[in-house]
């Protein structure tokens, strides 16, 4: 069985720091990672092979500096990498980079039968971008998967659904987007890095080798444009009371009194 | 010389009460889109034997409901939904088309959009038509919740967006609205490849934080269990439900089903009283809706103070047995 690991790097999140003048994600001195779901999708690809067989592809569109990430990949036991990597791909919204990732795809051969993604990413975090690969390339897909058995040519897979657990056949090839839930990903080994570096070598594609217009990809070839970033209002005129913890309930207790969720004491 | 515009189109999502609540919310928002662009609101409606629904669609302000009633469209389904949605937008040129951010919502929705080489905003927080462009200024939750980005689709259409539950308020019943329904003619469809064998249902008695009028919230301030177990008492004594932030849930303090905030719920509580959480976006996103927000934090500093109407300088565990036991005296 062939498999196919989108993978994101991503700045590492709760460790992130915004320039409040310009409203923007100071990037220096934050960790970049793979994108934590996207390390479930490649140890749920490793457990496949294991038992199926067949090659791991890693892909990830990104700036140069993503080889980092498909370098980890390699070391935890991909079997192959490709970094689609193009200046032009800059500034992709989800269409555009469902776009570039599902030409890579299509000229895989022979083509995978599964393709993983992560549900979500924790940066951007709008989980179009498995759905809309599986589009471009006429697959089925099923998101948020948190169990996969293969069966011939046959997935059975489970998944959560607004709280129903729902069993699901679909035929390969397919793409799904896995949850947290699948697998611990403790033991995703990235001790080997040093040998991924001299090993195995990370192919690159840019957009006229993957045959696209530079108007088709990155923000040329993208249909929303993020206008502005501001930081969440903040409700204003609140009042702040401090005091013994006595006066501090009375306080609480006229609150509810004058929202008529309390009865007044007479 | 005024542009006319194409209708705001919602997705009727109904499967279970939650789902059918966020329909509500957006038909209200879509009302006010619908108003900046001078045209009408229109729900789409796919299933067999839906036309309950649709009436309770025109009675919380549809204008127009359309309905495909076909076996084949009773369970959700991404590629069929796909399919007639997509040849419907063709049809009728909608200028909005929004969903519910429901598992369903988010998982069909990218594939329409994409198979209409259209722009999609995710989760977004909020909506609003700018006056000048008369774009859709999509509000979207981005790094962890830290920054809110304003997405917009400048050129194609429809303008797509999945929205939060529980950020918008739906329009009372109103059993003498009227509306249209439609049956637009629906094609016959191919076999889908994806089939749901089994679906079972939620074991857990559902809690409805999403409806209750008090919302207790508690955090890693509560210290322990315990601590966090006289939320219970006091969420009784004013008739709420109780919640709780991701590390409260981590501790094995509640279950997830009781998660406030961005990969959680989103509540529209007349009140929340919020104690001992430090106000991080991401929690805070699910409590904003509240229309009263009261923070009990020993830290005169905690962010959370920043969105509250009443802030309590306090230590939890010095006041949470007397605000009980005062309340029992009271009740
Ligand atoms: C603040 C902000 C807001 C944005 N809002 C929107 C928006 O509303 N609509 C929109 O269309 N775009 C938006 N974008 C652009 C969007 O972030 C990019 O298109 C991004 O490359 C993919 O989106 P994501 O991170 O949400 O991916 P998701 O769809 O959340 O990713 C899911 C999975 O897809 C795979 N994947 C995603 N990206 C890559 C990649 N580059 N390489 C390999 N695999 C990948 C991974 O397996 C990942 O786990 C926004 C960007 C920013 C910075
Ligand atoms: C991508 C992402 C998504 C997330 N989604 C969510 C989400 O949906 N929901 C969510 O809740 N979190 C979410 N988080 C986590 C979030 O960022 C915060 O870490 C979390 O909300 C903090 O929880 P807390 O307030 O309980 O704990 P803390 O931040 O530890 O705060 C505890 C507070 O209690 C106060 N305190 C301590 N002792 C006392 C006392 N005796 N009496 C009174 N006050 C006391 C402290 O002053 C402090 O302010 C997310 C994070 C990320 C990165």
């Amino acid at each position: 069985m062939n498999i196919v690991v989108f993978i994101k790097q991503v700045p590492d999140v709760p460790n992130i720091r915004i320039d409040e003048q310009r409203m923007t994600i100071i990037r220096e001195g934050v960790e970049s990672i793979i994108n934590p779901l996207d390390c479930v999708a490649l140890q749920a690809a490793l457990e496949l092979r294991e038992r199926e067989g067949g090659r791991i592809t890693v892909l990830s569109m990104g700036p140069p500096q993503s080889e980092e990430a498909l370098r980890e990949a390699l070391a935890a036991g991909a079997d192959k990498a490709i970094l689609l990597t193009d200046s032009a791909f800059a500034g992709a919204d989800t269409l555009a980079t469902s776009h570039v990732l599902a030409r890579a795809v299509s000229k895989l051969r022979p083509f995978p039968d599964l393709l993983l993604c992560g549900m979500q990413t924790i940066d951007s975090d709008t989980g179009h971008v498995g759905p809309q690969i599986a589009e471009e390339l006429d697959l089925p897909q099923v998101c948020g998967v948190n169990e996969i058995h293969v069966d011939g040519d046959l997935l059975v897979l489970k998944r959560l659904s607004e709280g129903f657990l729902d069993t699901i056949r679909a035929p390969l090839p397919a793409l799904l987007t896995v949850s947290k839930e699948l697998c611990p990903v403790s033991d995703l080994s990235l001790g080997a890095v040093e040998a991924a570096f001299t090993q195995k070598d990370i192919i690159r594609w840019a957009a006229h080798d993957l045959g696209l217009h530079p108007d088709e990809v990155g923000l040329a070839g993208s249909a929303t444009h993020v206008r502005k970033l501001r930081q969440p209002a903040a409700r204003t005129g609140g009042r702040i009371v401090t005091g013994s913890p006595q006066s501090i309930v009375d306080a609480l207790i006229r609150k509810l009194e004058s929202m008529s969720i309390l009865d007044e004491e007479d | 010389m005024s542009k006319s515009f194409g209708d705001v189109w919602i997705f009727g999502d109904y499967r279970d009460y939650f789902q059918n609540r966020i329909t509500l919310q957006l038909i209200a928002k879509g009302k006010d889109l619908a108003e900046m662009l001078n045209t009408g609101t229109t729900v789409v409606l796919l299933g067999e034997q839906v036309h309950q629904y649709a009436m309770e669609y025109v009675a919380h302000g549809a204008n127009t409901v359309m309905v495909a009633e076909h076996p084949k469209l009773k369970e959700y389904e991404v590629e069929t939904y796909t399919t007639l949605l997509s040849q419907w937008v063709k049809s009728y040129r909608p200028e909005i088309f929004i969903a519910g951010a429901t598992s369903f919502g988010r998982e069909f929705f990218p594939r329409l959009a994409k198979r209409l080489r259209t722009g999609l905003s995710a989760d977004c927080v909020d909506l609003e038509v700018d006056p000048k462009s008369l774009l859709l200024v999509q509000t979207t939750p981005a790094f962890g919740g830290e920054l809110l980005a304003e997405v917009v689709t400048p050129d194609r259409r429809p303008q797509m967006a999945t929205v939060h539950p529980g950020v918008f308020r739906e329009l009372p019943h109103n059993s003498e609205a009227v509306g249209r329904i439609i049956y637009p003619d629906v094609d016959v469809f191919p076999e889908p490849r994806v089939k749901v064998i089994r679906s079972r249902p939620p074991i857990k008695g559902k809690v409805s934080l999403e409806d209750a009028s008090v919302v207790i919230a508690g955090g890693m301030g509560l210290r322990s269990k315990e601590q966090f177990e006289l939320l219970y008492e006091l969420a009784e004594l004013l008739e709420g439900e109780v919640g709780a932030t991701r590390p409260a849930i981590l501790s094995g303090w509640a279950d997830e089903e009781r998660l406030l905030g961005q990969t959680g719920k989103s509540v529209k509580a007349k009140l929340v009283i919020s104690i001992g959480t430090s106000g991080a976006l991401q929690f805070t996103t699910g409590i904003q809706g509240a229309e009263t927000v009261i923070a009990i934090n020993r830290d005169p500093d905690a962010p959370v103070f920043r969105i509250v109407d009443l802030g309590l300088v306090a230590d939890a565990a010095a006041v949470l047995p007397i605000l009980i036991e005062t309340l029992r005296r009271r009740l």
